[in-house]
């Protein structure tokens, strides 16, 4: 059985040429290179040379801005920690409902040392509203940490208009965005239409790298304080010795993306579109998440009501097809994904919501595999679901009411 | 994410959902016990119904010959409702022995599950036990003659802890006890509670406090966060001698007068989004939203305006 790997959100797989670039940095270069004689300057090299790929395919100008780190999850608590410890006369942080954990936890720490944040809502297609961030913004407002796009639903935020909003009203007003999911996928340009952004974060996973590497761009005089010392390397922003063989990998596969990124967006919106319409037309009371907003062309989030997440990734497993879930079996926390309740799909249909997020390496095959099988799963489910009119083949007429509204008939 | 699950619990939920022979999916029509759990907030809901072979005389001496399940939830959910309906039909139980059935029996039948998935068996036995009570409704069965606590009115009479999935101190209590509970991760392993915003966990009446009542210990309270909520005064740095109230009619006023005629022209129209200090943030819409260079337009037109107007300090934002 051929493997379907539609979970391209959760990680990527490596690019044939990652692999070639990083394999000499595994065997004959692996000398430090922080050290003196001559074998160490071609590792040496190979991170100066990365870093002027990052920073031209980000459009960041000076490639000292570019710092390198160990995964996204390290740039964003670099940017919230390091930010708020650098700037302690300000005390309020800006962010949204449906950020990555690894945004929201920092928020959540930092309210308990003390910060306040506001938590922007959005609204049922996964939107921001700007007047209620224009209201957020205040004379002592540290931070706005907003993300470019959703992991879940693949919502796309305006984050140059909500940057230039930022910086016109206080300059001193720092403004981050983890924009790991769109690396690659959407052209970022810091000295065009991102020019008003101070930090940016990403990884390499996400786009055919290696895990175990990210990078955090810090536009140059930002106060943002480094958490992790005891050496010089990434000028002493950054303490450790550097990853040589997965920065040269997150590199080369950033510059491998931003190439043929246009190609890319194309083919993968294409897949998506033909997947979402055969869906949408076969299987009845499903909702597409996301559907009324901008979204990026590789991720398909769709809501089936009345079925519960879990058994169907446990479905498509058997079929060799890789997705995931917001339901909440699957994350061993009893609620569905914060970001489904943020967007208000129903409890109905938020326990059953199910990602797949494609790559350049899907191909037309693997999507009408997807849709041979994926309707008859959530069939035999629904068969199951005491929430369904079996002989209707639709939700029964009662279905709110059964059960449904009454969590108190335990 | 691997899946954790026994093997026996994978094959019952594959022929669940394939529906082969023997397996239990469904609904009896004009059962002789219907019982429900969980609801579809929680992410998993369990509708059980049985028949009995009616004893003529003597309803205690009915026997369950027949189970049926329809079910809302997760892999081991369902296959939690199989193995319910299994150990029914094959323990040729009367209703009140089947009272004796608890998670525990489904637990071991499923060979095993993991921690974070006890509530589906929870799930299983609670329904069963509900169905017995309407079984023992409808044959004029008084089971609480019998010495069956029927907890009736725990849920009506008790004090709400947790929230999220509705569960009242009375049925915690007895599950804490019943299920011997005693830490609370294992509460909402059991039977949810305190999952979801967790709120309930330390708070005086919570779920720490009914295990200290329970099990008569203090287990460590964790240090509790510290917390910092000041109202922060929302800026009063405006020079000008007009309130903040008077100051924003004014803008409106200018606006009114000499910002929407021009923009009118044009088919268009601006909104004042919000005013801090002198920043004043405006969105146009209509036409003049959709052309390319009515930012600029507008920054330019609308803070000449105010500047001369209203206020020279004035910078305008658009959104």
């Amino acid at each position: 059985m051929e493997l379907i790997y539609v979970d391209n959100n959760a990680t990527t797989r490596p690019a044939p040429q990652v692999f070639e670039a990083i394999k000499p940095y595994l065997t004959d270069l692996y000398f430090n290179p922080s050290s003196m004689y001559e074998p160490a300057r071609s590792p040496a090299h190979a991170i100066t040379r990365s870093r002027e790929t990052v920073a031209k395919c980000i459009g960041a100008g000076d490639a000292r801005q570019v710092l390198f780190t160990s995964c996204a999850t390290e740039s964003n608590n670099t940017a919230l920690l390091g930010t708020a410890q650098a700037n302690p006369g300000r005390r309020h942080v800006i962010t949204t409902v449906v950020e990555h954990p690894s945004v929201l936890e920092v928020c959540k720490e930092l309210e308990r040392r003390g910060l306040q944040v506001t938590y922007l809502s959005v609204d049922r297609h996964g939107n921001l509203d700007i007047t209620e961030f224009v209201k957020a913004l205040r004379p002592d407002t540290l931070l706005v940490s907003i993300m470019h796009a959703n992991n879940e639903t693949g919502v796309i935020f305006p984050v140059e208009q909500l940057s230039r909003i930022t910086k016109e009203t206080d300059p001193a007003i720092i403004f981050h965005t983890d924009a790991t999911q769109s690396m690659g996928k959407l052209p970022i340009d810091l000295q065009g239409d991102f020019q008003h952004v101070d930090l940016l974060s990403f990884s390499g996973h996400k786009l055919h790298a290696p895990k175990g590497v990210g990078a955090l761009f810090i536009r140059k005089g930002t106060p943002c304080r480094p958490w992790m010392f005891g050496g010089h390397q990434e000028g002493g922003r950054r303490a450790g010795t550097e990853n040589v063989a997965f920065i040269v990998g997150l590199a080369t596969a950033l510059d491998l993306a931003v190439s043929r990124r246009e190609e890319d967006h194309l083919y993968l919106r294409s897949l998506r579109d033909r997947l979402e319409s055969a869906l949408a037309e076969q299987i009845p009371a499903m909702q597409i998440n996301g559907q009324g907003a901008p979204r990026l062309p590789n991720t398909l989030n769709v809501a089936c009501h009345y079925i519960e997440g879990e058994s169907i990734l446990y479905r498509l497993d058997e079929h060799g097809i890789c997705a995931s879930s917001g339901s909440a079996c699957t994350s061993g926390s009893l609620d569905p994904s914060h970001v489904m309740l943020a967007m208000k799909v129903p409890f109905t249909a938020a326990h059953g919501s199910v990602r797949f997020s494609l790559s350049r390496y899907n191909t037309p095959q693997h999507v009408d595999r997807i849709i041979q099988v994926f309707p008859g799963i959530v069939a035999s489910l629904r068969k199951l679901s005491p929430y369904w009119d079996h002989e209707n083949d639709r939700p029964r007429k009662d279905a709110s009411t059964l059960l449904g509204q009454n969590p108190g008939t335990h | 994410m691997p899946w954790d699950y026994s093997e026996k619990t994978k094959q019952l939920f594959m022929d669940a959902v394939q529906a082969k022979p023997g397996t239990h999916l469904g609904e009896i029509e004009d059962p002789d016990g219907l019982g429900e759990h969980g609801s579809i907030a929680c992410g998993d809901a369990l509708r059980f119904t049985f028949r009995v072979r009616r004893h003529p005389t003597d309803p205690l001496k009915d026997v369950i010959t027949e189970a049926r399940y329809l079910t809302f939830g997760c892999t081991s959910a369902i296959a939690a409702s199989e193995a319910l309906c299994y150990i029914i039909e094959e323990g040729g139980f009367t209703p009140v022995q089947a009272l004796g059935v608890t998670n525990d029996d489904i637990v071991e039948f499923l060979e095993g599950l993991p921690d974070q998935k006890i509530h589906c068996s929870v799930m299983g036995a609670e329904a069963l036990e509900a169905a017995v009570f309407d079984w023992a409704k409808r044959r004029g069965v008084a089971l609480d003659a019998l010495g069956v606590d029927t907890h009736d009115d725990e849920q009506e009479e008790g004090r709400i802890v947790c929230n999220c999935f509705s569960l009242s101190e009375p049925y915690i209590r007895r599950k804490v006890r019943e299920l011997g509970l005693k830490s609370i991760p294992e509460i909402t392993a059991a039977i949810k509670a305190g999952g979801a915003c967790m709120s309930c966990h330390h708070v005086p009446g919570g779920l720490q406090d009914i295990l200290d009542q329970v099990w008569g210990e203090r287990a460590v309270a964790p240090s509790a966060h510290a917390m910092v909520v000041e109202a922060l005064d929302p800026s009063d740095k405006r020079s000008s001698q007009l309130s903040p109230y008077q100051f924003s009619k004014k803008i409106e006023q200018a606006i009114a007068k000499y910002v929407n005629p021009i923009l009118l022209d044009d088919g268009g129209s601006m909104e004042i989004i919000d005013i801090k200090d002198t920043l004043v943030y405006c969105r146009l819409h209509g036409a003049c939203a959709t052309c390319v260079g009515a930012s600029k337009t507008l920054k330019m037109l609308v803070e000449r305006t105010l500047k001369e107007r209203v206020d020279e300090r004035i910078r305008v934002i658009s959104v």
